[in-house]
């Protein structure tokens, strides 16, 4: 185990370099993927179907075909055939099937994005519609056990005897949790320019969380060798991981574009973000606990529900947590699917432990209440040795000392836990906790490194900045590999000819990227030292990668902690909640630039307060539709809904990690914060919300 | 599809364009123009990404029609900074690190720039007491959080932009 | 979108350039009409952009009333003057939308649009407004209770222009609440506008979102009119049970729904609380902040 040393403050924030790409980003220079200037460009836009359910019988397109402007309508009648790739919502126009509402049916492109809009209002559908199935439901007559759940667990795991061990323990709790529907809405809409070259090349500016995989699906689409396709992605408006994967925006702007000869541009309308591009699936959680009554845990049962799409098995792990996070003696956790009308979900930041934290660290405030214990000792009294399901080792585990911090700098120690009695006018007020968790795991990427006999080394990788500082900690960290000052480094990321590396996701960007980099500069190091220092006219170059390292099993289990207070304020009469104060305090191994890490911890936070008091995709069940599609009805929080929100550390050295030492940052800040704001919402009020958004009409108005 | 010639000054510049009448002031920037500084978030006024000053008032460049501006000074996140000189709005958000993916930040800028002159106006809010008055220097994070509401942030940058704007005001 | 736009510069051009087609649309602001055209919801044959008519700019007193322009702006309404006057008008631009949409957004689109949301109907609801409206055949008025007839619906005719709207210049306290799922851009669940006439001795109440056209509560009015001191301008109500069964009688008056954003029964809750507090603060009874 480490040492934890101290919290890093606010000096470690102020002294660490700012933004690389900051003066592109505040001057509007940087540029999108609709954004890089194209000669001869015309616009593509989709038009979907109005049915959930069914087969297209005919597309009329000869008003369309007449507008002004319009070049070409395709359907799947006339579209390009497109090669098998395992993603069946990228098989676009190629059937007459309709599998859920806002599914594309045609695309029309035209001359400007005015011309390309009023073509597809002119595109007339026709459907055979058959009856929809839209509803999760935990006793769905279809649901399955699937093969296993993202991105390779296990479906079910069980150890000892919980059901047992829960009829037996001396206090018990069994309650039911939801959480809704929730879009990833990352501000920039997924974009694409998509050019064919003379010689059968396809050039993609695409806005996406990672292209090395972007441009391999492709070539398989569109039969192509990977090394004719070459996608780059400057500068991308965030993903929150709806572009981890291409989506059918870069496959119709690719068709579009052989079809009609010219390059297209293609950016999806926020709309089409509702069906087009992943979603977080809606979840159904019960948890039982069952423990003593100093609250030491004795069974622990995760079961969860959730649903996917009649064309892909997408499986949440929503439950996972619950093999880590807290030791029991007995624990089961089990996953089921169901197939429905409904656009396939995806990955949405911090994917099964943001659900899954919601249920298990409410169940968790649930049952210190019923021990008549503080939630932050409940906590602490369950803490494992080892990881409880692997019985391996915590590489690092400081979940107990964010505990400790976070009661220490939020005030906890003086808190009344009797839930509804503090009161400052018409406000109720209460603060609640609960732990964060997210795997540190890396993968395979490759760096090329060289150095010029001017002393300057060019780092190259095929990694990305959707936002996270990626451009400005790479750089650090190849200047400390190498010993040299940041200004003599040259980066250049977000290109897919550049070597190979993995996604801005899964928390894994910066580890795997910074990995490859620290090797990368050793090897480039030795080779300069061989040479004693002298570097020929043309250089040297090295390139590295981390296949091996990353492969090798590791006898620890890695992950990264957390603890997160929140305090609310709830009017007494409307339900209204605020949320004056959040904090965060973490513990996610070496942090490399204390200002953006902040930022992107804070923004987790944000993301997690958004879903707890805001964020639900509500279902049109007559229509199979979404009843908020918009910004207007999908609420994300608004600058005033966001007051006090502070992110902390906690020094941490593990060496068991990577080669950067850190567990990475995207994620784990949304993972815990709904479930602490629900539990200050309790405490305030007295009321047990067990189904995200924390609604009004959830807290009153029932009866 | 009529189309309309246009007179208007674009960060200081006049330009003379053909506008087909339905194009927003957001498209005509982004696709004629060549400034695509200005995002497009949502086409619908929702998410504030697309504001850009028109007479130096905050303006949705999606939900106004290009032919509408004929004559009018139109400001957007390219024309803030004077040559390398950044707008004091745009150094603070460097500074605090008020962005992560950038994409809502022209957006963000133009809307401060507008605010702090709407607060400099005296232009009361929501959240301003009954009778009281508000200035630039007494301006407070509450006024900053419901005056900048209408540019939302998915990254969750909101706590850095309220000290960023607050800084700016020097 | 499919048609083109006119710039009108006044109304006479606007006027003449409705009667060119009955699928020519004013536009104002466009903030809500924009909306719909980018959606791809609606396509309008001809725009007419009105925002260049100055007939329809900006606010003037008439005697005892206010005529508000049609294409005066939220944030006009929200400052100076006219927020001393029409207090409760000014509170409700204050929450409309974001201060962008403020700056574009009218008057006029708010009444034309006659959304139950629409945040500054219950204040004229409350205030009795009348709407002017110019027309192939002239002018005419009609009172804003008759001219919004439901969701969306209107009075207004084929080749009219709302020009103007009438309020009364009261002597009294002014409120207006709303309760909505988000701090700032939102669409309300609730809104309530309370109005206290000094001089004719009434208090008037409207409320939005709780009912398909924005409605005022009779009984509640003249329940809580019976029992206000109009020398003192003072309501005895030491123990909140006036202003309680005031609000519980303007939740009787609404007709609520269930929707995405709450439950009819929240709302009812949700009317009467916001009505209760917008009496107290009507008459300084001293409340908690």
């Amino acid at each position: 185990m480490n040492d934890v040393v101290r919290p890093v403050m606010q000096d470690a924030v102020a002294a660490a370099p700012t933004r690389v790409d900051g003066r592109d980003k505040v001057t509007g220079r940087a540029r999108y993927a609709v954004e890089h200037p194209v000669e001869d460009v015309v616009w593509a836009w989709p038009v979907t179907s109005t049915v959930a359910k069914g087969r297209v019988t005919e597309i009329d397109a000869s008003e369309a075909n007449g507008t002004e402007g319009v070049i070409a309508v395709l359907t799947h009648a006339n579209a390009p055939r497109l090669g098998e790739t395992d993603d069946a919502e990228l098989q676009l126009l190629q059937s007459d099937r309709v599998a859920y509402r806002g599914q594309v049916c045609a695309l029309v492109v035209g001359e400007t994005v005015e011309s390309a809009r009023a073509g597809a209002d002119a595109v007339r559908v026709r459907y055979d519609e058959a009856e929809h199935d839209v509803v999760l439901d935990a006793r769905h007559p279809a649901m399955f056990t699937p093969e296993k759940v993202n991105p390779g667990f296990p479906t079910d795991t069980s150890i000892g005897d919980p059901d047992t061990a829960f009829a037996v323990a001396a206090v018990q709790l069994d309650a039911t949790y939801t959480t809704p529907t929730e879009h990833n809405h990352a501000m920039e809409p997924h974009a694409t320019t998509a050019s064919w070259g003379a010689d059968g090349t396809l050039t993609l500016y695409d806005s996406n969380q990672g292209s090395t995989g972007v441009a391999r699906v492709m070539a398989d689409l569109f039969g192509l060798q990977v090394r004719a396709v070459h996608v780059i992605s400057e500068h991308v408006g965030g993903g929150f991981g709806s572009k981890g994967t291409p989506r059918p925006n870069i496959v119709l702007a690719a068709m579009a574009a052989q079809a009609v000869g010219r390059p297209v541009r293609l950016a999806l309308g926020r709309q089409h973000m509702f069906s087009l591009v992943g979603y977080r699936t809606p979840t159904i959680q019960r948890l039982r606990l069952g423990a003593t009554t100093d609250g030491v845990l004795r069974s622990l049962v995760h079961d969860v529900w959730e649903q996917t799409s009649t064309l892909d098995d997408f499986a949440e792990q929503t439950a996972v947590i619950s093999r880590m996070l807290y030791a029991a003696p007995a624990r089961r956790t089990t996953h089921r699917l169901v197939r429905l009308d409904v656009p396939t979900p995806s990955w949405m930041r911090a994917p099964g432990e943001a659900p899954g934290s919601f249920a298990l660290e409410s169940a968790m405030d649930e049952l210190a209440a019923a021990c008549d214990l503080d939630p932050v000792e409940l906590r602490v009294r369950n803490e494992p040795d080892v990881d409880p399901e692997s019985g391996k080792p915590f590489s690092s585990r400081n979940l107990v000392a964010c505990l400790r911090e976070g009661a220490r700098r939020f005030g906890w120690e003086q808190r009344d836990p009797t839930p509804g009695v503090r009161r400052d006018g018409r406000w109720l007020v209460g603060t609640g906790v609960a732990s964060s968790t997210y795997p540190a795991r890396t993968a395979p990427s490759q760096a090329r490194m060289s150095i010029g006999s001017d002393g300057v080394v060019t780092v190259e990788l095929n990694a990305v900045d959707i936002g996270t500082g990626s451009r400005t900690a790479l750089t650090q960290i190849a200047a400390e590999a190498m010993d040299l000052p940041t200004d003599r480094v040259r980066l250049r990321i977000g290109d897919s000819t550049l070597p190979p590396a993995m996604i801005a996701g899964g928390s894994m960007g910066l580890t795997s990227w910074g990995s490859a980099i620290v090797k990368g500069a050793r090897q480039l190091r030795e080779l300069v030292g061989r040479r004693d220092g002298a570097i020929p006219e043309d250089g040297l170059e090295v390139t590295a990668d981390t296949a091996e390292e990353v492969r090798a099993v590791s006898g620890y289990a890695r992950h990264a902690f957390g603890a997160q207070f929140c305090e609310v304020r709830v009017d007494a009469d409307t339900g209204e909640v605020r949320v004056p104060r959040l904090l965060g305090v973490f513990a996610v191994g070496r942090v490399i630039n204390a200002r953006t890490a902040r930022s992107q911890l804070v923004g987790g936070m944000t993301m997690g307060l958004s879903m707890a008091l805001h964020e639900e995709g509500v279902v049109d069940v007559q229509h199979g539709d979404n009843v908020n599609h918009d910004l207007a009805g999908y609420h994300i929080a608004a600058h005033a809904d966001v007051a006090d929100v502070d992110a902390m550390w906690l020094e941490e050295h593990d060496e068991h990690l990577n080669l950067v030492g850190a567990k990475g940052i995207g994620e784990i800040g949304i993972v815990g914060t709904a479930a602490a704001v629900a539990n200050a919402v309790h405490h305030a009020t007295g009321v047990r919300v067990r189904d995200l958004p924390i609604r009004v009409d959830r807290l009153l108005g029932r009866g | 599809m009529a189309r309309m010639s246009l007179d208007l000054t674009v960060n200081g510049e006049r330009r003379k364009v053909d506008v087909d009448t339905r194009t927003t002031v957001l498209d005509l920037l982004r696709e004629q123009l060549g400034l695509t500084g200005s995002k497009k978030g949502c086409d619908h006024g929702q998410c504030g990404a697309c504001t850009v000053l028109v007479a130096g008032r905050r303006v949705l460049g999606c939900l106004v029609l290009a032919v509408t501006l004929e004559g009018a000074e139109v400001t957007t996140v390219e024309g803030l900074a004077d040559g390398d000189d950044l707008h004091p709005v745009q150094r603070a958000f460097l500074d605090a690190d008020a962005f992560q993916c950038g994409y809502c930040t022209p957006g963000q800028l133009c809307s401060a720039v507008g605010m702090l002159r709407e607060v400099g106006e005296g232009w009361p809010s929501v959240v301003t007491p009954p009778g009281a008055t508000v200035s630039v220097s007494s301006l407070g994070p509450d006024e900053v959080r419901e005056r900048m509401s209408g540019n939302l942030c998915r990254c969750g940058a909101y706590v850095n932009i309220v000290p960023a704007v607050l800084a700016a005001r020097r | 979108m499919s048609g083109s736009v006119t710039v009108a510069r006044s109304l006479d051009q606007a006027l003449d350039a409705l009667r060119s087609g009955p699928d020519a649309r004013l536009v104002a602001g466009g903030t809500d009409l924009m909306v719909e055209v980018n959606a791809g919801r609606w396509q309008p044959g001809t725009l007419v952009s009105v925002d260049r008519a100055p007939e329809l700019r900006g606010w003037h007193r008439d005697g005892d009333e206010i005529v508000l322009g049609s294409g005066l702006t939220y944030a006009e309404m929200e400052r100076g003057e006219l927020a001393r006057l029409v207090p409760a008008l000014a509170q409700a631009a204050r929450t409309v939308g974001s201060p962008q949409i403020r700056n574009a957004g009218t008057l006029g689109g708010n009444v034309v649009t006659a959304s139950p949301a629409g945040d500054t109907l219950p204040v004229l609801t409350a205030l009795d407004a009348v709407v002017q409206i110019a027309g192939p055949e002239g002018t005419r008025i009609s009172p804003l209770r008759e001219f919004v007839r439901g969701v969306k619906r209107t009075d207004l005719r084929a080749g009219e222009v709302v020009t103007a709207v009438r309020v009364p210049a009261l002597r009294g306290a002014q409120e207006f609440l709303k309760v909505g799922t988000r701090n700032a851009m939102v669409i309300s669940v609730v809104m309530v506008a309370v109005v206290v006439d000094l001089d004719g001795h009434t208090v008037r109440v409207g409320v939005g979102s709780a009912a398909p056209v924005p409605v005022r509560a009779p009984l509640a009015e003249e329940y809580v009119g019976a029992l206000v001191d109009w020398e003192r301008a003072r309501m005895d109500d030491p123990t909140g049970e006036v202003a309680a069964q005031f609000g519980e009688l303007v939740a009787q008056a609404t007709s609520p729904i269930d929707d995405h954003r709450s439950t009819a029964a929240y709302r009812r809750r949700a009317v009467a609380v916001c009505a209760a507090r917008a009496v107290r603060r009507a008459f300084q009874e001293p409340e908690s902040p």
